[in-house]
């Protein structure tokens, strides 16, 4: 007999010789009874439409689930959370300082050391507060008057020039083609294009379209600005113009006369009808104001 | 996953594999473990991991997927817990048999259902997926995860402990 003859028989695998042998054997008719009896054997009921209706509503309260393995939300998570590293890092250890100021603005800034800023309208400086004691260092542009408290290198860095001080008041103003530091008292150290100059009190140093002019030296003891005037000595009309643009938050409009000519003179930074009449009065000049533009016209010679 | 067709995920081919499986899956953790209730919940729970994991598998391995997971879950389940096979209450059918025929049937029935709980879950569950649910010896053996000869072993063996049982030998 095969082996697992058993299971062969009931398979009809055997062959008729097995067969017959098998059937004349005394176990033949339990097995014959067991096979029978166990093929009529009940399980219990499985109600395949009910199983399969709850099936269903199963599978559509586990949809969660399966959106939860979506990639692009792992991606989501991990990117929020890398987000929040970043800025936390940004808050605990950003020292850095930014100051800025609109057109017709000024704003007094006091710096850990006790050092006084006062920024002119339309400029900005950034500075680090983290051991500022150590380095004195900040960048500027546009216009500042700064009352420097004594302690060590106090260095202002602009796009034209580098002034470094040890303790003095002194203005820097970086303007387009314009760069002038006027020290008021002290000594005020002038980097510009690699060169050195030392600064006394009372003497300005002017860069006017990268030219050294030669000027003369401030009559006060701080610049005319933090008073609310604009004081310009010898100065192209067009500078002029523009810190009137920077003081009142206009445009003008000055296609008709020549900006080059030099203006000396002051204007107020409160009124813009005397501002301008300081300006165009002495210059031959007309202007119309509307709203926040300004238009001049050269006045005919007639 | 070859043609989207046939893709587990689709409701169409899943439905089919729920409709022709569930109950055999169902009879199997039955056989194996007798618990109506737990055979239940476990074929329910394997065939949400199905549908969970429904990009994953493909169709033609689904079926072995729902068994296999069956079955560790149920053993999850199970763990130390002994669950004694028990049969489902013979049907009263009306029967022309005289009454001592009927005894004695109801008492081999009885011995069967012994013998059938005292067999190893292995060959329980062959046996009775072949006498039952007439389930080929191949289709099993897929199942189960084991060759036809093994299966053949059990079927074998099964047999041979139920006669020797009833018989008291």
């Amino acid at each position: 007999m095969q082996e697992n003859y058993l299971a062969k028989w009931l398979n009809n695998e055997l062959t008729d010789a097995e067969l017959e042998a098998f059937k004349k054997s005394d176990e033949y008719a339990s097995y014959k009874k067991i096979a029978t009896v166990s093929s009529s054997l009940e399980t219990p009921e499985f109600d395949i439409e009910k199983a399969f209706a709850e099936n269903k509503l199963a599978r559509k309260t586990t949809k969660g689930k399966v959106v939860k393995l979506n990639p692009s939300k792992i991606f989501t998570r991990i990117a929020a959370a890398i987000v929040l590293f970043i800025a936390g890092a940004y808050f605990f250890m950003n020292t850095n300082e930014h100051v800025e100021t609109a057109l017709a603005q000024t704003e007094l800034i006091t710096l850990p050391d006790a050092s006084e800023v006062v920024l002119n309208a339309d400029s900005q400086m950034d500075y680090s507060i983290k051991n500022w004691d150590q380095k004195r260092h900040l960048t500027l542009n546009g216009e500042a008057y700064f009352k420097v408290a004594k302690g060590k290198k106090f260095t202002v860095e602009t796009s034209s020039g580098t002034i470094q001080v040890l303790g003095t008041q002194f203005n820097v103003t970086n303007r387009p083609n314009y760069f002038k530091v006027t020290c008021f008292e002290g000594l005020v150290s002038v980097t510009y294009k690699n060169k050195t100059l030392k600064l006394p009190a009372g003497t300005s140093f002017l860069v006017l379209n990268d030219k050294i002019i030669p000027t003369e030296a401030p009559k006060t003891d701080k610049p005319s600005w933090i008073t609310n005037e604009s004081t310009f000595t010898s100065i192209p009309l067009n500078f002029v113009l523009a810190e009137l643009e920077r003081q009142y938050n206009v445009t003008i409009s000055s296609s008709s006369i020549n900006t080059n000519t030099l203006f000396t003179g002051t204007f107020t930074n409160k009124n813009i009808d005397s501002a301008l009449k300081s300006i165009c009065v002495p210059n031959n000049i007309t202007y119309t104001l509307e709203g926040n533009k300004v238009i001049l016209h050269a006045k005919n010679a007639e | 996953m070859d043609t989207p067709k046939q893709n587990v995920c689709e409701e169409q081919v899943y439905n089919e594999l729920f409709k022709t499986n569930s109950k055999t899956v169902f009879n199997y953790l039955y056989y194996k473990y007798g618990n109506e209730e737990k055979a239940y919940d476990v074929v329910q729970e394997a065939f949400i991991k199905l549908w969970e994991n429904c990009k994953k598998v493909a169709p033609e391995k689904a079926k072995s997927f729902v068994y296999t997971v069956a079955n560790n879950l149920y053993l999850n389940v199970l763990k130390a817990e002994k669950v004694r096979f028990k049969h489902a209450k013979e049907t009263l059918e009306v029967t022309h048999e005289s009454p001592e025929f009927l005894l004695e049937e109801k008492q081999f029935k009885l011995k069967l259902e012994q013998a059938l709980s005292d067999l190893p879950e292995n060959q329980r569950s062959t046996f009775l997926l072949n006498r039952i649910d007439g389930k080929k010896y191949k289709e099993i053996a897929e199942l189960e995860g084991v060759s036809v000869k093994a299966i053949e072993k059990r079927m074998h063996l099964a047999l041979k402990s139920l006669r020797e049982k009833i018989d008291g030998i």
